[in-house]
């Protein structure tokens, strides 16, 4: 079952997904996506990563290249978040641009049982951006495209309440 | 005529592409797009809606979910734009919202 959550800054988003997760089967994954930058980074994912093993998540930390991840094959997954996972892919010195964003999502996606997929929706603020702001959410928009073609389901969250976009016949 | 609106880079010209099984060059005669940049440009949104509902679609992106611009004409900009999206939706038999690729119909059927 693959699902991808859409939502703006703050709607809720997170919290949804980790309830869906957690209503699976486990064991459940936390893949996260973001590279802590300095000590208050640090200390920042220290305490969501003990705050989710509390919760019943392992956290397995990966900013870029999922698809040489080792998963347990029947793992619910919840990746957070791919807005932040294509930036890294896109920026990161080592990176490896758009293609591996859905190559590393195809990976997880048949190395898992459940991948949910944590994004953003960044895309009603009107045209008026240029050079990587621009690109980069060009990128981020195909990849939110070719994955919803690919989902079970596309919820977009809007103040902690899920709007179904998408639910595959079970 | 059918209005489709939605997001940035959401997928709107290729679902009635997809839907209407259209070439690009058919989309070219029969739908127009990126309307939203036409409003500031006139004085009579009213005019400027029945121009456009000649063409059988009308396509325009969202522009205004972000943080009220501080320059002036930008702000115009982007009142026009949902102001003459208001007035095409109203005129429409039908209007879809494209999110990630998936339509949804507001008002009417999907194509």
């Amino acid at each position: 079952m693959l699902t991808l959550i859409l939502g703006g800054a703050a709607s809720g988003k997170s919290e949804y997904a980790e309830g869906l997760v957690l209503s699976q089967p486990g064991p459940h994954i936390y893949l996260a996506t973001m590279e802590p930058w300095g000590q208050e980074g640090a200390a920042r994912v220290e305490k969501h990563r003990r705050a989710r093993a509390g919760r019943g998540f392992r956290t397995v930390e990966r900013y870029i290249g999922l698809n040489s991840l080792s998963l347990p094959p029947d793992a619910s997954v919840l990746l957070e978040d791919l807005g932040n996972l294509t930036a890294n892919e896109l920026f990161h010195p080592a990176g490896g641009g758009a293609d591996t964003v859905l190559s590393g999502l195809a990976y997880v996606t048949a190395n898992c049982k459940n991948l949910t997929v944590v994004s953003n929706e960044v895309f009603s603020g009107g045209p008026d951006y240029g050079g990587d702001t621009l690109r980069y959410l060009k990128t981020l928009a195909a990849i939110h495209r070719a994955l919803a073609a690919r989902a079970d389901r596309v919820v977009e969250v809007v103040c902690g309440l899920p709007d179904v976009w998408k639910e595959a016949a079970p | 005529m059918i209005f489709i609106t939605g997001p940035l880079f959401a997928g709107k010209r290729d679902y009635v592409r997809t839907a209407l099984g259209w070439t690009e060059a058919e989309l070219s005669a029969n739908a127009v797009w990126d309307v939203q940049d036409l409003a500031a440009g006139t004085e009579d949104l009213v005019a400027l809606t029945d121009e456009l509902a000649r063409s059988p679609v009308v396509i325009a992106t969202e522009v205004g979910g972000g943080v009220v611009p501080i320059d002036p004409e930008e702000r115009a900009r982007r009142e026009a734009a949902g102001r003459l999206a208001c007035l095409l939706a109203e005129r429409a038999d039908a209007v879809i919202r494209v999110f990630c690729g998936i339509p949804r119909a507001l008002k009417g059927e999907l194509l």
